[in-house]
């Protein structure tokens, strides 16, 4: 069992690298660079030097904290697909509230943080509940709530929660005191990979080794079982959109608290979106997802030296992470073909 | 009197122009979903019928070709999709998701590629406004053709049998598999339209961005409209009609967020059945696998989802 999970793990990752490498060598040729150049500027720009290793590692955070958030609720045969809308709204909570908690720095970033989770969760509990309550897809809810969202970070920071210090679109800058501290000097890399990196542990706990991972892996799984056993499917289906909204939230805090220091309606260029890539690659599996992570920062931060040095329009990286998400979208029958 | 009758027209006038690329789009997702596929990527096709309209009027100086171009390549991106969802049963949904990703992503490369510059394309021959009106009725005559195709018809009620029991369709002698393929891509065709009359008809160019979320509108539109024709084109007006009140409204104080916002809520209102029962084809969503081969295909959804 352990051996064909692994391999199927090895399966999906080789699937994503033929597409990176093929689709991206095909889409530097059009532009009329030796897919040798544009490759070695994409990896020279992810590696190269230690503050650009340093900013891969916070593109893999700002994208670990929404995949393990996704993987939750699919555990649940949830598609949580609204993790974009639920990380902005957890960095305006976290913009706002670390504005007006100053404090001592423990309290502060606390709060902020707590604030970020609380509102993704709730965000993301809003389907749930949709879900639970009215039996609505989950799907084409949590996508109307992305947009909902958007345009609610867009109108608070411009109307009502408009601070005469800010610029429009974006909340004052926080207090020192509300930065996460900086692991490696002079660069964006915070304590908040560590908080990523735990989180992925304890989520991989919760996962195979409580009742609630069991639950969830169950109502996903083969939902008529489980109701049978006497799982309550509808109080899965709020917690797991809930929590999975709450992990993202807490991601789009730390993005507040650790890399942009204020709330920008610009918070995020689609982490929500390459998320569900990310987790479908990491096969659902913290560990795993934690090292598509990686992978992805990789790309997204090697397309900006990509673009730069090689003149490759980073854009392909979209369109890579987009037909990842398409050659794995087969993933889940499998799964569930497997286990009934 | 006078003056508003001019602004009532103005009104009018101003919600068809938003409404109709909502209304092909919808459609595309009516046709799509009625047969048992849910098009989350209309987003995606009507992305890559606007550019790939304007990549070809200005190669060739002909809007029509541009267009025919335009319906071409949103056809193939609905292809991919519904290979992926009909052939090697696929999650609908997750690929669906993807194909936005890489529609976007792809027109945002080709646009340096073709045009030599980031963010917006040159200006390229366009219909102009009888371009909009022709669309326009093409649209409202388009629901008026599928309605009648979808409940006159026989194809109609193949597609219709593969979206509500895709089981019992293959045991009549109807092939759920294809039936779907070209139900999807005839919907992409369809919504690629709505693409179209953004960069050929409305403008005259492609920019990044420029659809806005329009698809993801639509796919509220066919909710909204209980999944018939006459329903999402309803449904895509009255949205159409607060989008061309946004700028009025907004004069009044009334943010112009919560008036983008409003066809969002107004899907969540209807798909939690707060604007009465809504229900969706009964296997949609749900990839076919025939029988023999596969036996216990997995379902997609618990049971009692919409």
């Amino acid at each position: 069992m352990a051996a064909f999970f692994r391999l199927r793990i090895v399966r999906d990752l080789g699937i994503a690298l033929i597409v990176v490498f093929g689709v991206g060598s095909i889409a530097m040729l059009l532009a009329h660079v030796s897919p040798f150049d544009g490759f070695y500027a994409l990896f020279d720009g992810a590696f190269g030097t230690t503050s650009e290793f340093a900013e891969t590692l916070v593109s893999a955070t700002a994208l670990l904290f929404p995949a393990l958030g996704v993987a939750l609720a699919f555990r649940a045969g949830l598609f949580n697909i609204g993790a974009e809308g639920q990380l902005v709204l957890g960095g305006l909570a976290a913009g706002v509230i670390g504005v007006f908690v100053p404090g001592p720095p423990v309290v502060s970033i606390v709060a902020t943080l707590l604030a970020g989770a609380i509102a993704g969760g709730f965000w993301g509990g809003i389907a749930g509940f949709l879900k639970s309550r009215f039996g609505a897809n989950e799907v084409i809810a949590t996508l109307m709530l992305n947009v909902v969202a958007a345009l609610l970070a867009t109108y608070a920071v411009d109307g009502p929660l408009h601070f005469a210090t800010a610029n429009e679109g974006e909340t004052p800058l926080l207090a020192k005191t509300a930065w996460l501290p900086t692991i490696v000097p002079d660069t964006r890399l915070t304590i908040s990979i560590v908080i990523a990196l735990l989180l992925a542990l304890a989520l991989r706990f919760v996962f195979n080794r409580t009742i609630f991972g069991f639950e969830l892996r169950a109502a996903g799984e083969a939902p008529e079982a489980a109701r049978r056993a006497g799982v309550d499917l509808r109080s899965i289906a709020l917690q797991a959109m809930t929590y999975s909204g709450a992990i993202a939230g807490l991601g789009g805090a730390t993005l507040v608290t650790g890399v942009l220091h204020r709330f920008n309606t610009g918070l995020s260029p689609g982490y929500g979106f390459v998320a569900i890539a990310v987790a479908l690659v990491g096969n659902l599996e913290p560990i795993w997802i934690a090292v598509a992570a990686f992978a992805f920062g990789i790309l997204q931060n090697g397309a900006l030296s990509m673009q730069a040095e090689a003149n490759v329009p980073r854009d392909i990286v979209n369109v890579i992470e987009g037909l990842v998400i398409i050659a794995l979208a087969g993933r889940r029958y499998i799964a569930s073909r497997r286990t009934t | 009197m006078n003056g508003f009758v001019i602004a009532l027209i103005a009104i009018v006038g101003l919600t068809l122009v938003k409404a109709t690329p909502l209304i092909f789009a919808a459609l595309g997702g009516v046709l799509s979903e009625r047969s048992g596929v849910v098009n989350i990527g209309l987003e995606g096709i009507m992305i890559g019928g606007a550019f790939t309209a304007v990549c070809v009027s200005g190669a060739t100086g002909s809007p029509w070709l541009g267009a025919i171009a335009g319906i071409l390549a949103g056809a193939l991106l609905a292809a991919l999709l519904a290979f992926v969802a009909t052939k090697l049963a696929y999650d609908q949904i997750v690929a669906g998701t993807g194909l936005n990703i890489v529609a976007l992503g792809a027109a945002a490369f080709g646009l340096v590629l073709v045009f030599g510059q980031p963010g917006a394309s040159r200006e390229v021959p366009a219909f102009g406004q009888a371009g909009e009106t022709v669309l326009t009725v093409l649209a409202l005559v388009l629901a008026a053709a599928l309605s009648l195709f979808l409940n006159r018809t026989p194809w109609g009620l193949r597609v219709r049998a593969c979206g509500e029991n895709p089981r019992a369709a293959a045991a009549a002698g109807i092939d759920p598999l294809r039936t779907r393929f070209w139900a999807v891509v005839t919907g992409g065709a369809i919504a690629s339209l709505g693409g179209v009359f953004l960069s050929l008809a409305e403008l005259d160019l492609y920019s990044d961005g420029m659809t806005a979320g329009r698809g993801f509108i639509a796919l509220a539109a066919v909710i909204f409209g209980r999944w018939t024709p006459f329903g999402a084109t309803g449904a895509a007006l009255f949205f159409g009609f607060f989008s061309a009140l946004q700028y009025t409204l907004q004069r009044a104080g009334i943010p112009s967020e919560l008036m983008q916002a409003l066809p969002y809520l107004a899907a969540l209102v209807a798909l939690a059945g707060l604007a009465g029962r809504v229900r969706a084809p009964a296997s949609d969503g749900i990839p076919y696998v025939a029988e023999a081969l596969r036996p216990r295909s997995g379902q997609a959804r618990p049971e009692g989802s919409r």
